[in-house]
């Protein structure tokens, strides 16, 4: 088991790693699905089958591809040679520091929460969870996304009526 | 011991995967000849003949096998294709552009995984599963896998590093993602009628009457996924993202020798992963109508295997027959009938099938 997690680790943090590093915008996506993946691994590693495969079908199996699909439509290979802003490098390591302050807790349990034992992760217990004791929750965040459809279309519709008024 | 029972299974499984592509491969050749009133692949070893009497059992097999093809398209292609120049375009890494093959197969063999492909049986006190592996939400891990198999020919078509190349790959890419809707809908579907999302309890309820099958429930689901298995492999009248009359050869244009066959792998190992989705959805799996197999005995595994393959067999050269029978769609036909007929449809039939089940369940 702490074997699997080792290696995992190491894969996840080489990913992540060339994520960031990479020069070629179209490598630093595939990274990206590469580093999706070891998660999604992690998740099975730790006997959550459904958050493993729900993480390989929504981000890396749609998002990425949508990120990939415009970064090849636009063929963003002249920014392959560029070297980033030396600001933009300082609020990297910000950010990167702010995740630090927040993991460090959890890591040495100062929030308790390394106490607490994780749920079934078979679909049925889900299931059953999200539909009794969540269920509030769950409408909330399906009308989230039901508004993020909506905008896309909105804003997908807008760009084409000058075109029909023009014509 | 559980190590070596898992190599084994990973072992057969891979030969029946191998063994799926290459009859696929097979029936595509001398299919389409015979659909074109062709002859076809019929000339590697159809003069194979001896003077040596106790040679001529074997060489009239061999013969046989030459004059049906089977050497032809099994046999010489791949021999060929690996003497071939192995070609990189200028302007791509080699590692990206081995990539594209790669990963176009990889994740249609990782989804076979969770396919169970017969019963379960003991032999010398050991129970085997023949699944290598057993998920919980094995549906969903096989959908998750599908999803990734877009990478490959999304890579494939960037690192081609021409417009044909990268048109074909993006065509690919958008009617993969399109046409994925759909198909996660009748998935949810087939867990509605079944109430379980594990492969190997969908078959075990399809025991008994012909009736219990999932086309009798499901007829809609069939005819959706079925679409949606050939629009997802990109072949039949889907077949856009490598159009030749527009786009030379689209996504593994720039691709030859064993790269190239290594497609067509992925693309007939697609072929073999959707019949044997729909056979275990819809047609039962191992199970033969109005008979049962004893429980747990290794020969009425091996049965099951059979009946399974040979449905298989059957919707496989059902999905060859009808690539080489319509003409090509185009792409706005193609996206509109994605989203605008199957994702629709697709819902209502969920709908519909969510509502029968809780009357069902209620009453």
């Amino acid at each position: 088991m702490s074997v699997t997690i080792a290696i995992l680790s190491v894969c996840m943090l080489i990913s992540a790693v060339s994520v960031v590093a990479a020069r070629s915008p179209i490598v630093s996506a595939l990274a990206l699905v590469g580093n999706l993946i070891t998660v999604a691994a992690f998740y099975a590693a730790m006997n959550a089958h459904f958050l493993a495969a729900v993480q390989i079908l929504v981000y890396a199996g749609a998002i990425v591809v949508l990120v990939l699909f415009v970064l090849m439509l636009l063929n963003v290979k002249g920014e392959a040679g560029k070297k980033s802003d030396f600001i933009l490098r300082v609020g990297a390591a910000i950010i990167a520091g702010f995740f630090l302050l927040t993991v460090v807790p959890i890591w040495d349990g100062w929030l308790g929460l390394s106490n607490l034992s994780a749920p079934e992760g078979t679909v049925r217990a889900i299931g059953k969870l999200v539909y009794t004791d969540y269920v509030y929750c769950f409408e909330v965040a399906s009308i989230l996304i039901l508004i993020a459809v909506v905008g896309a279309v909105t804003l997908g519709r807008r760009a084409r009526i000058p075109n029909i008024a023009s014509e | 011991m559980e190590l070596l029972i898992l190599g084994v299974k990973v072992f057969v499984l891979f030969n029946i995967i191998m063994g799926l592509s290459s009859f696929c491969t097979w029936f595509e050749r001398k299919g389409s000849a015979l659909i074109q009133n062709r002859i076809g692949a019929n000339r590697a070893g159809a003069y194979f003949t001896t003077s040596i009497a106790p040679l001529r059992p074997a060489f009239f097999v061999v013969r046989w096998l030459g004059i049906l093809g089977v050497i032809n398209t099994l046999l010489c292609d791949a021999v060929k294709a690996l003497l071939k120049e192995d070609f990189v375009p200028e302007g791509t890494s080699t590692v990206m552009h081995a990539l594209g093959p790669l990963l176009a197969v990889l994740p249609v063999f990782v989804a076979f995984a969770a396919i169970p492909m017969a019963p379960a049986f003991t032999i010398g006190g050991v129970t085997i599963l023949p699944q290598v592996a057993p998920i919980d939400s094995g549906l969903l891990f096989i959908l998750a896998m599908g999803s990734l198999a877009v990478y490959g020919v999304a890579m494939a078509g960037w690192t081609g590093n021409n417009k044909f190349s990268l048109l074909g790959g993006l065509r690919a890419a958008a009617q993969m993602v399109s046409y994925e809707l759909a198909m996660g809908l009748c998935f949810v579907t087939a867990v509605v009628i079944f109430q379980t999302l594990d492969p190997y309890q969908m078959v075990r309820q399809q025991a008994g009457s012909i009736f219990n099958w999932g086309i009798f429930s499901q007829p809609l689901g069939f005819f959706i996924l079925f679409i949606v298995g050939m629009a997802e492999t990109k072949r039949g009248p889907f077949d856009l993202p490598e159009s030749e009359s527009e786009l030379v050869a689209g996504y593994f244009t720039e691709y030859s020798g064993m790269k190239f066959l290594i497609f067509w792998l992925g693309e007939f190992a697609e072929i073999g992963l959707f019949s044997l989705l729909l056979a275990i959805l819809f047609f039962g799996g191992w199970e033969i109508p109005f008979i049962t197999l004893p429980e747990g005995l290794w020969w009425a595994a091996l049965v099951g295997h059979g009946v399974l393959m040979g449905k298989v067999i059957a919707l496989s050269m059902l999905q060859i027959i009808i690539r080489w029978t319509l003409p090509r769609f185009r792409f706005d036909q193609l996206m509109s009938l994605g989203w605008k007929v199957l994702l629709p449809l697709s819902m209502v039939n969920l709908m519909i099938t969510a509502a029968v089940r809780l009357v069902i369940a209620q009453g």
